[in-house]
């Protein structure tokens, strides 16, 4: 229990013998830190017994000259000087554990992502910062404690949230596994994008045929339970043991209905057909498609004439045999406990009305691809007969017009779509199979076959006829009597301009985040990259894992991808989910409250800004009591504590102090002290690094895991001890990864600048960042600012902040 | 499904309502009005003249709009409004 814990017996007479390594990273690092010298100034550090610098520490011979040195120099503490702990901490930890040290005895320092790839050109004082870094974190790992991590059972559940190709492809792999699975679809019918398309590309396989079976697969299996019109309205708890509550909107017909379809026919409500793009009818109690899965019919309220209870139309009522419809129903919620979670919400379609150069909605022979599917399938509104829509003449001339909504600045949309180009190439075919008179040209900018037999399908399509046009049109005009469209713009290759006349236009749009992804990312604290998809863990070896625990990815949701890839990543996230179901329990990481029964005024401060409830307060021992199972690990009430009597395991309190002294040892005035949570700004940090973005090498980060660890007393701490500037940054409020935690953080900011105005201090050396993992622009350009201010800021206001904050120095 | 829909479902005519025909009593009317409440597909206004029983009955609108749904039977307390499916003089279409 937590009460045994205590995190005074820091002093238990061993000898601290730090061992540093400076990793290379073969020129990442190197070529612009002089990794030899950082490790000559290494082992001039005080508890540093061997100090090495080698290529890649992270191989398997950097691992073993670790494990050698752990045993032969008898290290007690590792710190290794490499990439972000975000990326290698798990390697070296498991590498001394290996050799018989407690993994929470390693640290690290980020030399790569936040130090040698964001000052590229200036390798003197990239150095110098690595230095400190290293510093920091020697500083830190002298007072690392040994722990030893709790583990908590996992449910052998899973949900699936999102019923397209891909969440029922996770569906069926987990079930056939013999997990119990959720599918979760917010449709009457499972099935998604896949079930609305004609063919597939490269290989022309019927859509809705090669799908249908595993739709009817999903129905039938023991082990599925199918959730259609439904939505999570809720979710808590952690990897392993999540509480999900979901809300099963009201369908009216119950399992009784035998889908025999006279209640439709009996319906006088008529509303187009979503699933039909608009373009067929459906009645109020409907079923999507003949396919459907379930097939119970449904109504949509918000059409039927009967709401609110009152029976204004009883026909469909008349006309069901078995009885199976009930106005009476109401929605319900359900709660699930599942062990892990996969999202496989998929994405919504561009929509071109927003580009008035192109008259979408206003011209009615100008239509989407998605409305161009159900048009050419035998099974949509007009029979597998190609229409046009303005007098359902047979079309003689069609264009296809490319990157309709990605890769354009206009469009605010400036990824590649991945599937347009060989949709509309497989489009082209359709048509030329059907109707090989019809004369087709495709506007494009590139044409990406990059898939396996997608170059051939291109081959084909030009084969057959299909002219290729490099040069999007600039505008679509209409001949107002015979509704034709004139295409006018530039062919870029031959350099001549070009004004063509059609007879149908079909734009090639493009797909984009779904509207309510929003709200997954935070019911499932999630992070989005800056196009709008879903972030993986790592994009390279965990591409289908969220960096939250027990959350996985497939399909559109992390990025527009084609059926075989959403396939391949719903069987790999599927596999991802089974192996933590499989080995039946996880080790929660082991930076829980540490607590000093002696300190503690029983004030109940901390109770109440714990995001997980994990806190109570027993008013008859006078102490609180913490529920280790229940902690998230944020340590916002480690930073809430006035008396000192809580402090968060593997982010004590001393340990940031060491961190904080460490960097305002040497030239303090010149620097920022940036507190950055693990999971939102270290990460943004990091990906600013990634891509290369240049910043001054002034800033010096501080990692915790949440922003809401950050106590005053450290901000205050940083000052008297003469920093420049502090920045404390976290994730944008809403986003927090433990709940709500970083509401604190604000509440504290805000309450230290009043301090620093009510004391005369420039209140701007305290800066507030939030910053998600992908907003590494956001991040670099915020140091960017802090330095303009650093610049100008006077030397009075430093002497003055070390006496207004003195206090803070004192106490540790 | 979020995406607008921008275009004119394509088999909007090939379905055929059943036309409706709505007789009103006009001189058993009492004028309570819950007729021309109660329609889900707003057939019904108030006339402007008066009846027997000395007030404004209800009339129709437009009866293409109807769709038989008979509330305006159900609702009526004094029978005096009837609708019925009116015999299709031309079959084809």
């Amino acid at each position: 229990m937590a009460e045994n814990k205590s995190f005074k017996d820091n002093v238990n007479g061993e000898e601290i013998r730090v061992g540093v390594y400076v990793c290379h990273c073969g020129l990442n690092i190197a070529g612009s830190v002089d990794c030899e010298e950082v490790a000559k100034f290494a082992a001039t550090l005080p508890h540093v017994v061997l100090a090495k610098d080698n290529r890649y520490t992270c191989s398997d011979q950097g691992q073993a000259l670790i494990k050698n040195d752990i045993k032969e120099h008898r290290l007690n503490r590792v710190v290794v000087a490499s990439c972000s702990p975000r990326l290698h901490e798990p390697t070296f930890r498991k590498a001394c554990e290996e050799a018989g040290l407690n993994k929470y005895l390693f640290e690290m320092a980020n030399i790569r992502e936040q130090c040698s790839w964001v000052h590229l050109y200036d390798r003197k004082a990239a150095t110098e910062k690595a230095k400190d870094l290293v510093k920091i974190a020697v500083a830190k790992a002298a007072l690392l404690q040994a722990s030893e991590e709790i583990t908590v059972p996992i449910i052998p559940k899973a949900l699936v949230i999102g019923g397209g190709v891909a969440g029922i492809q996770a569906a069926l792999d987990l079930a056939d596994t013999g997990y119990q699975v959720y599918l979760l679809e917010k449709e009457p019918s499972i099935g998604g994008m896949m079930a609305r398309i004609d063919k597939t590309f490269p290989t022309m396989d019927c859509s809705i045929c090669i799908l249908a079976p595993k739709m009817s697969d999903v129905g039938h299996h023991p082990s599925i339970e199918l959730l259609t019109n439904s939505e999570v309205s809720d979710v808590k708890g952690y990897i392993g043991n999540f509480r999900v509550k979901v809300l099963k909107k009201s369908r009216y017909v119950t399992k009784d209905c035998s889908a025999c379809g006279e209640c439709a026919k009996a319906c006088p409500i008529v509303v187009p057909n979503e699933f039909d793009a608009g373009l067929a009818i459906r009645h109020a109690i409907y079923t999507p498609f003949a396919q459907a899965v379930p097939s119970t019919y449904t109504i949509d309220i918000n059409t039927c004439l009967n709401k609110d209870g009152i029976i204004v139309c009883d026909k469909c009522l008349k006309a069901c045999e078995r009885q199976a419809i009930n106005f009476d129903m109401k929605p319900e919620t359900v709660e699930l406990e599942v062990g892990t979670i996969i999202v496989t919400i998929g994405a919504d379609v561009f929509d071109p009305s927003t580009l008035p150069n192109y008259g979408y909605g206003k011209y009615p022979n100008v239509i989407t691809s998605l409305e161009f599917e159900r048009l050419i399938n035998a099974g949509g509104p007009s029979g597998g007969h190609l229409l046009r829509p303005s007098d359902m003449q047979h079309p003689k001339r069609v264009a296809f017009i490319q990157c309709v909504g990605s890769r354009s600045d206009r469009s605010g949309r400036l990824y590649c779509s991945n599937v347009c180009c060989m949709n509309t190439i497989k489009d082209s075919l359709l048509i030329k199979e059907h109707w090989p008179e019809i004369e087709i040209h495709v506007f494009y900018v590139d044409i990406r076959a990059y898939g396996k037999g997608f170059e051939d399908l291109y081959k084909r399509a030009r084969r057959e006829g299909v002219v290729f046009i490099r040069g999007l049109p600039a505008e679509i005009m209409e001949d107002k009597k015979t509704r034709n469209l004139w295409l006018v713009g530039e062919n870029t290759l031959q350099k001549e301009l070009y004004k063509m006349n059609f007879d149908l236009v079909v734009l090639s749009i493009g797909l984009e985040p779904r509207k309510d992804s929003e709200l997954m990312q935070r019911l499932l604290t999630l992070s989005r990259t800056q196009d709008g998809f879903f972030m993986e863990a790592h994009p390279k070896l965990r591409p289908v894992d969220a960096a939250t625990g027990g959350i996985f990815f497939a399909g559109c949701a992390e990025a527009p991808k084609d059926i075989k890839d959403s396939v391949t990543q719903a069987s790999a996230a599927a596999a991802r989910a089974g192996i933590l179901m499989a080995k039946g329990k996880v080790t929660v990481e082991a930076i829980t409250p540490l607590f000093d029964a002696e300190k503690c005024k029983a004030c109940g401060l901390c109770t109440k800004v714990c995001p997980y409830n994990a806190l109570t307060l027993n008013k008859e021992l006078k102490r609180i009591q913490v529920i280790e199972a229940a902690c998230g690990g944020c340590g916002t009430c480690a930073a809430e504590c006035p008396f000192g009597a809580l402090t968060q395991n593997h982010f004590t309190d001393a340990q940031i102090t060491a961190q904080i002294d460490a960097v305002t040892e040497h030239d303090a005035e010149k620097k920022i002290v940036a507190f950055c949570c693990n999971w939102c700004a270290y990460a943004g940090a990091d990906f600013a690094g990634v891509s290369r973005m240049q910043y001054e090498p002034n800033v010096r980060i501080i990692r915790t895991m949440c922003s809401g660890r950050v106590a005053p007393k450290f901000v205050e701490r940083a000052f008297a001890r003469g920093a420049a500037m502090v920045l404390v940054a976290g994730c944008h409020p809403g986003d927090c990864h433990y709940i709500n935690a970083n509401i604190q953080t604000q509440k504290r900011v805000e309450r230290l600048w009043k301090k620093m105005e009510e004391q005369g201090v420039d209140k701007e050396r305290l800066q507030l960042l939030w910053a998600s993992a992908a907003e590494g622009e956001k991040f670099s350009s915020k140091i960017h600012e802090m330095q303009t201010l650093m610049e100008k800021l006077a030397l009075d206001d430093i002497t003055k902040a070390k006496k207004v904050f003195e206090k803070a120095l004192g106490g540790d | 499904m979020p995406e607008r829909i921008k275009h004119k479902p394509i088999d909007e005519e090939k379905v055929k309502h059943p036309k409706a025909e709505i007789h009103i009593l006009t001189d058993q009317c009492k004028g309570c009005g819950f007729c021309i409440q109660y329609c889900p597909k707003k057939v019904l206004e108030e006339s402007q003249e008066i009846n027997a029983r000395g007030v404004y009955p209800p009339k129709v609108v437009d009866e293409d709009k109807c769709i038989l749904c008979g509330f305006c039977m159900a609702v009526c307390p004094d029978f005096a409004i009837f609708v019925t499916e009116k015999q299709s003089e031309e079959e084809a279409c």
